[in-house]
């Protein structure tokens, strides 16, 4: 037999040989499991948060076509620029977590499925409404919050005590509290600590003090509102920390979140924390007695708090959006018990933290009201409020106000000025989702 | 019948074809990761990028943003400031330790050995370290410059000191690099011209002044050239000002090379930190360029 080569024959060989690739690609994309990608799991160091995270991929792997599997960045690698080179080299994650002051970018840069058509309405109403909110455009879901992360301020017992202080002495309003960490103060300890590391975390930290004096970011026609009392009355209680030597210029460990480094350790007998100190605490020196208070006030200003935490996010470029979108709110936001269960026990028994749903906070309600937590359930997390979301340029300007004010002796006024001047040049171009 | 070799391939061709080939490996690699890299920067520079694929060209917007972002003028400050201690200080530490180590004995062998040493320790380590040496109220540097009635003085934490500390903590890790290099170059003087200098009456000042340093011009351009480009751009600098202040406190450490990975890699803007960067290596080209013209290219004159 012989083959005749015609120009139909190279043609068709041609063809095939091209669309033979693009069919096997295909295949592969569909066969391809889906990539969770996050600081916990399988190379976490909390075996009981590396659990979670398997039995959950595992619960859906057994029921699901379509596979998912777990893919760890250690922590400082996922927050210090690993899933943005990741997305900026279109090598983005199909699920992975995300945080309030990161969300924006995320979502004006197109990256976030959509996850409403996943979670029922009765889910979305168990949900707490501004934790969800800061998620939400409009009526659409782009993140489902696996946990609330609420700030106090915790003190030790044994710095206490040796004041010749007790309970009956924490402060309620700011100048108790300033005049208060003057007195714990001593030639190795500060009586008083906030983080003094310029980044995401420590505008975290900020933002309650500022709503405390009434603070607002954006005014009624949407032009920045932080030139503000507020936020020169916030930006001078930090100065005013320091200037008093009540507050250290440069803190211990990791960062301001870091709570066994610093007041653990004796360095300060009081720090501001978020919930998760409760743990930390306990697993490292379970014989240090500490205690924790809701954040003072200024005089008649109103307690509260500032709630972060971590969502489910899916990669609307990723493989297959909609079972990535499916997974994030099969895992936390369905109606089967189990997913609610599941929060449950991230919030209190892989970590110590306060469900973002009603059914959650019911069924955890026994760990939830257990010593410090039950400070956390009962008197700070009514007074909570969303981690806001911003876009980058404006959570800049706001960093920058606090480091002049903190740590430049910058006066406040001016700090304020300048960030809300910089964030008005922004804001006149912004054309990105709603700022929250 | 001859026994002598083609005459197309003379010596000297060959010879040339020979150092070619020595060098075609660094010059693949600088190609690769340098050269290229830089040129995808410098066409980076001309698109607006959202950090996830989206590239819109925008011509010379970056440079003008540039030109009006008081950050990175801001920055730039802090970075000829850097440059301004660092780079004098690695020249007179390293030579300096150089000739106090010159002659080869044991006691110098140990000494050259553990100066070089801190170069052996992981960047994040040596600044995790000096961290906690300069701790405010408990590490020892404080408790030192208290013990002296300085009061609580914050090294890392006051913007007044927190640059001259990450400075002295960068000299403290490189000068035993840069003595090493200047200890190659002190070699290189053949011991006539000291003999010659003896002989004409010369102390070690006269000697030092008139024949050391003069005969020292290539190497000191290679150190202040390497130092240079290290203190602007090397990951020395990152590194350890990263783990040690993250460019604060108020931004008083915070480098051009630290503005450019905070716009590109937390905030994916991309096209920005490309127009930066090209910018500083404009820069740092310029600056190169007079140093060589300054010191005629290192050449010390009559000497081949």
């Amino acid at each position: 037999m012989t083959y005749k080569l015609n120009r139909r024959t190279v043609l068709r060989t041609g063809t095939a040989a091209l669309a033979a690739p693009l069919i096997a690609g295909r295949a592969r994309a569909q066969g391809t499991p889906l990539r969770f990608t996050q600081f916990y799991a399988p190379g976490g160091e909390v075996p009981a948060q590396v659990a979670w995270f398997e039995n959950l991929v595992a619960s859906w792997n057994a029921t699901h076509e379509q596979q998912v599997l777990l893919e760890y960045v250690p922590a400082g690698d996922y927050m210090g620029g690993r899933l943005t080179t990741l997305f900026a080299t279109g090598e983005g994650p199909d699920i992975f977590l995300l945080s309030p002051g990161d969300f924006l970018r995320y979502l004006n840069g197109g990256a976030l499925a959509d996850i409403s058509q996943f979670v029922p309405d009765i889910v979305k109403a168990d949900f707490s409404e501004g934790v969800l909110a800061s998620r939400m455009v409009g009526d659409r879901i782009y993140g489902i919050p696996m946990e609330v992360e609420p700030m106090a301020m915790y003190y030790s017992v044994r710095a206490f005590e040796d004041a010749g202080l007790n309970e009956s002495d924490l402060p309620s309003t700011w100048d108790d509290m300033l005049s208060l960490g003057e007195r714990l103060t001593t030639d190795d300890r500060y009586g008083l600590l906030f983080d003094t590391n310029p980044g995401f975390y420590q505008n975290f930290t900020w933002y309650p003090w500022f709503w405390q004096a009434g603070g607002a970011f954006q005014n009624a026609d949407g032009g920045s509102a932080f030139g503000s009392p507020a936020a020169e009355a916030a930006l001078g209680l930090w100065q005013n920390a320091v200037a008093l030597g009540a507050a250290p210029r440069q803190i211990l460990g990791g960062g301001g979140w870091d709570i066994v480094p610093n007041l653990g350790s004796g360095f300060a007998a009081m720090q501001n924390c978020g919930v998760w100190g409760i743990a930390a605490l306990q697993d490292a020196m379970p014989d240090e007695p500490f205690g924790v208070f809701p954040m003072p006030t200024p005089e008649g200003g109103a307690a509260t708090s500032v709630g972060g935490g971590w969502a489910f996010c899916a990669n609307a470029r990723g493989g297959n959006p909609e079972a990535a979108a499916e997974f994030c709110a099969w895992a936390l936001a369905s109606e089967d018990p189990a997913s609610s269960a599941r929060m449950v026990d991230w919030c209190t028994v892989a970590k110590t933290n306060i469900p973002p749903r009603a059914s959650a906070l019911e069924a955890g309600a026994e760990a939830l009201q257990s010593g410090q937590m039950a400070t956390f359930t009962n008197e700070i997390l009514p007074t909570v409020r969303a981690e806001p979301r911003m876009p980058p340029e404006v959570y800049s300007a706001i960093s920058d106000a606090i480091q002049a004010a903190m740590l430049g002796g910058t006066a406040p006024a001016e700090a304020a000025a300048t960030a809300s001047d910089r964030i008005d040049a922004f804001l006149a171009t912004y054309d990105g989702a709603p700022i929250l | 019948m001859s026994l002598s070799r083609p005459q197309s391939w003379s010596r000297r061709s060959r010879e040339r074809l020979a150092g070619y080939l020595f060098l075609a490996p660094d010059a693949l690699g600088l190609l690769l990761f340098v050269g290229i890299p830089m040129v995808l920067s410098l066409s980076l520079s001309l698109y607006s990028s959202n950090g996830f694929g989206g590239y819109r060209y925008v011509g010379l917007a970056n440079y003008a943003r540039l030109w009006s972002d008081p950050q990175f003028w801001d920055s730039l400050r802090v970075t000829l400031s850097y440059i301004g201690m660092l780079v004098p200080a690695l020249y007179v530490s390293g030579l300096g330790l150089a000739l106090l180590v010159r002659r080869t004995n044991l006691f110098n062998g140990v000494m050259r050995a553990m100066l070089f040493l801190p170069q052996m320790v992981s960047l994040v380590v040596v600044g995790l370290v000096w961290q906690m040496l300069a701790a405010d109220k408990i590490g020892a540097l404080p408790r030192a410059l208290a013990g002296l009635g300085l009061g609580d003085v914050s090294l890392l934490g006051d913007p007044a000191y927190a640059l001259i500390s990450v400075t002295v903590v960068s000299v403290w890790f490189l000068a035993g690099f840069y003595m090493l290099i200047f200890l190659g170059g002190l070699q290189d003087i053949p011991q006539m011209y000291y003999d010659a200098a003896r002989i004409d009456g010369a102390g070690p000042v006269t000697r030092f002044w008139f024949v050391t340093l003069p005969m020292l011009k290539p190497t000191s351009l290679f150190v202040l050239m390497t130092s240079l480009v290290a203190s602007v751009a090397g990951a020395q600098t990152f590194d350890l000002i990263w783990v040690m202040t993250q460019g604060g406190p108020a931004d008083s450490t915070s480098l051009t090379i630290l503005y450019i990975y905070e716009q590109a890699f937390q905030f994916g803007a991309f096209g920005y930190a490309g127009a930066m960067a090209s910018v500083l290596v404009a820069v740092l080209l310029l600056v190169t360029v007079m140093l060589f013209l300054a010191t005629a290219g290192g050449r010390v004159k009559g000497v081949t």
